[in-house]
């Protein structure tokens, strides 16, 4: 039927494409429609209490009914409402949307103009939108209908009606799930938990508030130490995690306040950080990364802001000067909680270290009055186990390897010695252990290098240094070519018959002179010229362990004949041992030495039948 | 922690996560290990990949340099079987830093240069690479003129897939008119690049210092000031960057010498073991410098050196420790000049 206060006029832009720009290149997910229409309402809402705040409560109410494709949803505001001019306004504002590009939701922060974008947000769950709307301004209500295909129709409607907005849409096949009332209950929460106004979602059967009042310790973060359970209880409701504790966060102006909920178990280091941020009260990201500093990865965060510029994904933010600012200042907020915690609630910090201290190490690399203060909790591993570092430095001067490689090499020999060694070799730790002194001057550290831990072997008596005199000699005849000098000592543990230390530059001559063999000419020659200046800094040691029973054996006088095999197969299995890159020498001389005792091997079976 | 008994996959896992610098280093060189141990040239070549990436990228070019030596080997052993267009790719870091090493002739130099050249041509690349680092090299062996006649010709061809991305050509340009003290051309060239135009990883971080001293000369300090807050932003805590580490020293060392000595305090741990001559030079040059802008002042000062600094006990005597650093940064430009033919680094240290 035909209405003569009915008129037809186009979109300005191609509807259908920017339909599909919206869906498939802006928004993550088409359920975007409800924070869009959310988002409609409550800035609705705002602009109706700046007209006429008195007495004034703004709602918003949705109802669903029907079933799959001839479900329907709506959705209510009590706000200022649209007269016909603003309509044609926000429909104009999209095609010049549609020129300015994707910064077009950043920058145009006006009611009109972001209505209208959100409108079109619901094409991509309706292909039958009707909106009902009544300007608090005045004027006759209108019915504006939109179609897909770019057309779109406005009516005026006869009688009274309150102002405010209402949104029809008809579910569009293949979009049952965004009109399934279980789904629209989560999602209408997971969007607007922190809203200041109620939602009411109707339904055929029931009628429920999604979200309660808003906590008192959204305006003010501090509070929430005061509500400890609902707090929690509140973060395993939108984060889907159980929590133990948290930290509220606040800045100083006031408009960026949020909880820090501290994960329940360890985190790597390149763990995504998913925090969840509302702006204004609307939840627009749960994927932001960059609101807090890199070292706070041990925290799940929701953040609540109104001064953050989103991109437009309005997933992330700009990263401005603005924002800086706030990642700073909720940094401090964390860290200056930490910091309480060591003075007033060690077991507390006790708990959070347990599980980060990586996060902790972090940040103390970057901050040396937080190291100063929590460096007593922070373990490391050392000779004596995994400690913190309050208990470590009780033992002066506290050794420590910058390398793992390093760490590796004399472990097993520190450790018989019950000598205490710090493992430096992980992220942070030899950066922490060198700084140790600044903030305690009452601790000494030391770096630690493999051929030192030698120092706290026994040294041969003057009759056994004469009685291996020859012995000695031989074995280090036989390594020099190797540049690897031979030493007779006794250590711990005796099961130990050899030790292998080299030198940095020794371990990085080795890696270049294997590379040679396989690199290019021209590259060769390059690593032969790098290599001259190393090789004479490098220098490896072959601790041979006297308290080994093998050992006192081989470097007796009488096996001389045999002593060269068995200094060059243990220098072999030394290497092997310790994963070093053996040269074609080396491999040469491993082959040669196992057939030279295979063969002496069956020589003495074949004598003795078999039986010693 | 069972480092000994990791996997390569674990290893390489583990090392994905970390970021750049000695501890991730460690991890892939021990997946090196485990990878040469059993014989795998594939996981060799990808574990090595990651060390010429981050040796580069991360202070540790002699790394890369062996990596790499190890992985071109292998390519030519296995024609075929590896990516061209990443080896080729990484040959230009190599390049890029060879020089460092005053032990590395200038025949060996050309000789790579060659080498690339050859390779490129026969993967169908032009030789404007060729020249944009030949032009490089000629600048880092302090012959400026040859330089430019190379820049010259790199600005007649047609870029391709092996130039560089636009902002690190625009910084090599502005690094280049920087070495030649030309201020004005410098700022000038530089301006895409400090008003954003020209972005990438490392650009404006490296090309803010460059302009620092050009703009102070030019009477335009509160520029400047602004900018080197700015660009300290940038390369603060990445050690990639101590060159300019350094040179935020030396500017700060002009303006403002006790901020100056906040980061050298901040660097000198991560200035110890870098493995890039040249960038340990300028660190400790303009070190040296700071300490005897600081040996006038009539405060005492304390220093902060890591522990097990040789001049851990000289802590409190600024000039003791400007003549140390000094001693070190000159010790290697006398042994890059003797390399180079010239007497260009230790002239540009007394003209710091």
């Amino acid at each position: 039927m035909e209405n003569q206060n009915r008129d037809t006029y186009r979109f300005q832009v191609n509807l259908s494409g920017m339909i599909n720009i919206l869906s498939n290149h802006l928004y993550s997910s088409p359920k975007v429609f409800l924070r869009e229409l959310l988002q409609n309402g409550i800035d609705a809402i705002t602009a109706r209490q700046a007209y006429s705040p008195d007495g004034y409560e703004g709602k918003i109410h949705i109802e669903v009914s029907g079933t799959s494709t001839g479900a329907t949803l709506l959705v209510e505001d009590n706000g200022i409402g649209l007269n016909e001019a603003e309509i044609h306004e926000f429909l104009a504002m999209i095609g010049q949307s549609s020129k300015r590009g994707e910064d077009f939701l950043s920058t145009n922060t006006s009611f009109i103009g972001r209505f209208g974008i959100g409108l079109l947000s619901c094409f991509m769950v309706s292909d039958d939108i009707v909106m009902v709307t009544q300007s608090a301004k005045g004027g006759p209500a209108l019915e504006w209908r939109g179609k897909p295909d770019g057309t779109y129709t406005i009516r005026k409607l006869e009688g009274q009606y309150a102002p405010g907005t209402k949104v029809f849409l008809r579910c569009k096949e293949g979009s049952e799930a965004y009109f399934e009332e279980g789904n629209l209950q989560e999602w209408l929460f997971h969007y607007g938990a922190l809203l200041p106004y109620p939602i009411q979602l109707v339904s055929d059967h029931t009628t429920r508030l999604i979200n309660s009042q808003s906590p008192p310790w959204v305006k003010d973060p501090q509070l929430a130490r005061k509500h400890q359970g609902e707090v929690l209880a509140f973060g395993k409701q939108v984060l889907g995690e159980t929590f133990r504790d948290f930290i509220p966060l606040h800045t100083t102006s006031g408009r960026t306040g949020g909880i820090a909920f501290i994960l329940p178990q360890a985190v790597n280091l390149n763990a995504k950080r998913n925090h969840r941020v509302y702006l204004k009260h609307m939840l627009v990201s749960e994927a932001a990364s960059n609101i807090l500093p890199d070292w706070a990865f041990f925290v799940k965060c929701l953040i609540w802001t109104d001064e953050l510029q989103p991109t437009a994904s309005r997933e992330h933010f700009y990263e401005n000067a603005q924002l800086e600012q706030v990642r700073e200042e909720l940094g401090n907020s964390i860290r200056q909680e930490l910091m309480r915690m060591a003075e007033y609630d060690p077991d507390r910090l006790q708990s959070v270290i347990s599980l980060h201290a990586l996060s902790m190490k972090a940040l103390a690399v970057e901050d040396l009055s937080f190291y100063s203060i929590i460096h007593e909790w922070l373990p490391f591993e050392s000779t004596f186990g995994r400690k913190p570092l309050g208990e470590l430095k009780q033992h002066p001067p506290l050794y420590f390897t910058a390398t793992l490689d390093e760490y590796r090499q004399i472990t097993h020999v520190a450790s018989a010695q019950s000598m205490l060694v710090v493992n430096g070799g992980f992220i942070y730790d030899a950066e922490l252990l060198s700084q140790l002194p600044l903030v305690d001057p009452d601790v000494e550290t030391e770096r630690l290098l493999p051929e030192e831990v030698s120092l706290s072997f026994t040294d041969i008596t003057p009759q056994e240094r004469l009685d291996y005199y020859e012995s000695v000699r031989l074995a280090d005849s036989v390594l020099q070519k190797f540049r690897c000098q031979v030493q007779l000592r006794r250590f711990k543990p005796e099961e130990i018959p050899v030790l292998y230390t080299l030198s940095e530059e020794s371990a990085q001559w080795r890696i270049l002179e294997a590379t040679k063999e396989v690199s290019t000419d021209a590259l060769s020659s390059v690593l032969g010229s790098l290599g001259t200046t190393l090789k004479d800094a490098a220098y490896a040691t072959l601790y041979f362990n006297l308290n080994n029973p093998v050992i006192e054996r081989a470097f007796h006088p009488a096996h001389q004949k045999m002593l060269p095999s068995i200094i060059e197969m243990l220098y072999c299995n030394a290497l092997m041992m310790g994963h070093y890159p053996m040269n074609r020498q080396e491999i040469a001389l491993l082959n040669k030495g196992i057939i030279q005792f295979i063969d002496w091997g069956l020589t003495a079976s074949h004598v003795t039948g078999g039986d010693e | 922690m069972n480092f000994t008994e990791m996997s390569f996959d674990d290893l390489m896992e583990e090392a994905y996560g970390l970021p750049g610098g000695k501890a991730k280093l460690e991890l892939l060189e021990q997946a090196v290990r485990v990878a040469d141990a059993a014989g795998d040239i594939d996981q060799g070549y990808e574990a090595r990949s990651e060390i010429v990436e981050l040796g580069s990228f991360h202070g540790y070019p002699m790394k890369a340099l062996v990596a790499f030596s190890w992985q071109l080997g292998q390519y030519d052993k296995n024609p075929g079987r590896f990516d061209d267009y990443s080896l080729m790719w990484s040959y230009k870091w190599v390049l890029d830093r060879i020089s460092a090493f005053a032990e590395i002739s200038r025949v060996q130099i050309e000789n790579l240069l060659e080498d690339m050249k050859t390779r490129f041509a026969a993967e169908g690349y032009s030789s404007r690479t060729y020249h944009y680092y030949r032009a490089k090299l000629l600048a880092d062996f302090g012959e400026l003129d040859a330089s430019e006649a190379e820049w010259d010709i790199v600005q007649s061809m047609e870029r391709d897939e092996m130039s560089d991305c636009e902002a690190c050509e625009q910084h090599g340009l502005v690094e280049f008119l920087a070495k030649r003290n030309e201020d004005e051309k410098t700022v000038k060239a530089a301006e895409p690049i400090l008003k954003g135009r020209m972005t990438c990883g490392e650009v404006p971080h490296v090309t803010i210092t460059k302009v620092l001293f050009p703009l102070l000369r030019l009477g335009r300090q509160s520029e400047a000031d602004k900018l080197q807050k700015k660009g300290y932003k940038l390369v603060k805590g990445n050690r990639d960057f101590l060159y300019h580490q350094g040179e935020h020293i030396g500017y700060l060392t002009l303006t403002d010498p006790i901020k100056a000595l906040e980061v050298f305090e901040e660097y000198i741990a991560s200035s110890l073991d870098h493995e890039n001559p040249v960038d340990q030079m300028i660190f400790n040059a303009y070190s040296a410098k700071m300490f005897r802008r600081l040996a006038e002042e009539s405060i005492r000062f304390q220093v902060k050196l890591p522990a097990g600094h040789p001049c851990e006990h000289q802590s409190g005597e600024v000039e003791s420790l400007a003549k140390h650093f000094q001693q070190l940064a000159l010790a290697t430009a006398e042994k890059l000049d003797k390399r180079n033919g010239n007497a260009y680094y230790t002239t540009l240290l007394q003209q710091l």
